[in-house]
């Protein structure tokens, strides 16, 4: 199995004077799995995440992307990257309530600079196999949480992306919900992409091929 | 991003905080609501003022010759080549000419025209009749008794010509009345000119234009030759320029350093309020450059239509109250200046909304 993404010694801490929440950490992500993050409240696994997905800067240590050293790259070449290689999907969903069901799940293939014509008609598809059954330009706050849920899945998806971090995404779904969001997530590793899930479910647990506890 | 995505995007924005996108809007109206009001009725006030000066003949200089003086009609060609020159003509000195049907009628004073653009004078570049034709004033075809504008008069050398037209007399020949004139475009250059006329561009070239004349009059008997000019008038028109200007100038910076302070804390405000939605962009992959024309790009069509309504409005109590209008150059340079100054009181607050770190951001409760 081909690494996608590895950590390599990872070491981060919110301010100078707070001890590291992270110290040295390493792991290898390969293609193809999903890989669920565990552990108790406040041990750094959404930390992790977003330090993986180049949203925060480790104080020491790297991100590697197929083989590549990112995480001290320019900050708008990380932007790219997040764009074009990377898929999130937010405990919280954290959709544009402003905006349209559609402009939402289209949103990160605008950064990347694809035409809106195709971004759409790939939104589309996605919001119909994930069951989102709501006017397009229905606006998120009239939509239920877990079809939020599922609206945020597919603006993940909408760019195909390499690595895809979900931060607790069945930890405000009924059962029902939280199995198409894993199974979609599993898909998506099948197209050989890397997974991580931050979870507490031991059911999404279960679902992945490998558990990491922090 | 695209532009047209930037574009839709900024839209959007700015119609999801509808308070602040309408409070900017009004800034911006008041704002060109206030300098239309102030400073460009002034500016109006002030273009009529000049217009006023101007009509007065600020830009004219006249060259007057005595025969002996040797002006010949040659001195059009050097004087072409002097910048700063919007027009220019001689005219020879007055021979006496009667209606040639009345020999003993009254007699009315008739130069010949010298010039390559007598048009300005109601004369045409090609004569409509064959031969000599003369031009006149209304005054100069009453003296002759020609009142269907209509006939020929004889000078007291026997020269006969047709009438061919009514002359439109501008100020600075208002002092030849009765005006009676005979263009020469087949003029030699030889030809004696007792009286040139020569318009300078602007006011304040009349006293360089007028050093430039002389120099190029190449009479032989300088003592026999005097220049008038309205440098005086324009040093006044200078002096009104420069006092409304500066006034005027100070009370735009004024409303702008205003009307920019205020749109920066409004718009950080707003920055404050969408610290989440600028979070999850970033997260998303939005660059900070990006993030900064999102915003910038809102600032602008804010403004765009803030512009837009504080013009009408002004045009409108302008018009409404039979006040002088500014004038498109001076709206559109305020135009310009609102926009320069909305977008750099919109860049503090840009940058700063990009420089945060996105998950920090995303946090917010």
């Amino acid at each position: 199995m081909e690494a996608v993404l590895q950590a390599r010694g990872l070491t981060f801490g919110y301010g100078h004077d707070a001890p590291p929440i992270l110290e040295s950490w390493s792991a290898t992500f390969g293609g193809g799995a999903m890989t669920a993050l565990t552990g108790s409240s406040g041990r750094g696994k959404s930390t992790l995440l977003y330090l993986l997905g180049l949203m925060l800067q480790p104080t020491a240590g790297e991100v590697v992307l197929d083989g590549t050293a990112v995480s001290g790259l320019k900050d708008a070449t990380k932007a790219r990257l997040r764009a074009e290689r990377f898929g999130f999907v937010f405990q919280d969903a954290a959709l544009d309530s402003s905006r349209s069901v559609i402009d939402n799940v289209t949103e990160t293939a605008l950064y990347r600079g694809a035409s809106r014509r195709d971004a759409i008609a790939r939104g589309r598809d996605l919001l119909d196999r994930f069951g989102v059954d709501v006017p397009a330009a229905r606006r998120p706050g009239q939509v239920s949480g877990g079809q939020a849920q599922r609206i945020a899945l597919c603006r993940a998806l909408v760019s195909s992306p390499r690595v895809l971090l979900a931060d607790e995404p069945t930890g405000n779904l009924d059962p029902a919900t939280s199995d198409v969001v894993v199974r979609a997530l599993r898909d998506h590793a099948a197209t050989g992409a890397t997974v991580i899930v931050v979870t507490h479910s031991p059911d999404v647990a279960a679902a992945c091929d490998e558990e990491i506890g922090l | 991003m695209r532009v047209g995505a930037l574009i839709r995007e900024a839209r959007a924005s700015a119609t999801s905080q509808p308070v602040p996108s309408i409070i900017t809007i009004l800034m911006i109206a008041g704002m060109m609501i206030a300098v239309m009001l102030t400073t460009g009725r002034s500016v109006g006030a002030e273009q009529r003022v000049l217009g006023s000066i101007d009509d007065a003949g600020t830009r004219t200089i006249q060259v007057r010759a005595e025969v002996s003086a040797g002006l010949t009609a040659d001195v059009l060609d050097r004087i072409a080549e002097i910048d700063g020159i919007e027009w220019a003509a001689g005219f020879s000195s007055a021979t006496d000419a009667t209606n040639t049907a009345i020999p003993d009628g009254t007699r009315v004073p008739v130069r010949l025209a010298f010039g390559a653009h007598l048009e300005r004078l109601g004369i045409p570049e090609q004569s409509p009749v064959p031969g000599g034709v003369a031009y006149a004033s209304e005054v100069a075809f009453a003296q002759f008794g020609l009142p269907d504008v209509a006939g020929s008069i004889t000078t007291s050398t026997g020269s006969t010509y047709g009438m061919a037209g009514t002359l439109q007399t501008p100020d600075f020949l208002k002092g030849f009345e009765p005006v009676t004139l005979v263009p020469q475009p087949d003029a030699t250059g030889s030809e004696t000119v007792n009286v040139l006329v020569v318009i300078a561009d602007r006011p304040d070239l009349v006293a360089p234009v007028s050093d430039a004349v002389l120099s190029v009059l190449a009479v032989d008997d300088p003592t026999k030759v005097t220049i008038h000019t309205s440098e005086a008038l324009a040093q006044l028109r200078a002096i009104v320029q420069t006092q409304l200007g500066t006034f005027a100038r100070g009370l735009v910076l004024i409303i702008l350093a205003i009307t920019g302070i205020l749109v920066g804390i409004i718009l950080y405000g707003l920055v404050t309020l969408r610290r989440k939605d600028f979070g999850r962009r970033r997260a998303l992959g939005a660059t900070r450059l990006l993030i900064v024309g999102l915003l910038l790009t809102q600032t602008a069509m804010l403004a765009l239509t803030g512009l837009i309504v504080g013009i009408a409005v002004s045009f409108a109590v302008l018009l409404a109250n039979g006040d002088p209008s500014p004038g498109l150059e001076f709206t559109a340079a305020t135009s310009i200046l609102a926009i320069g100054t909305a977008l750099i009181a919109a860049l503090i607050p840009a940058l700063i909304a990009a420089r945060r770190e996105p998950i920090r951001e995303l946090r917010v409760p």
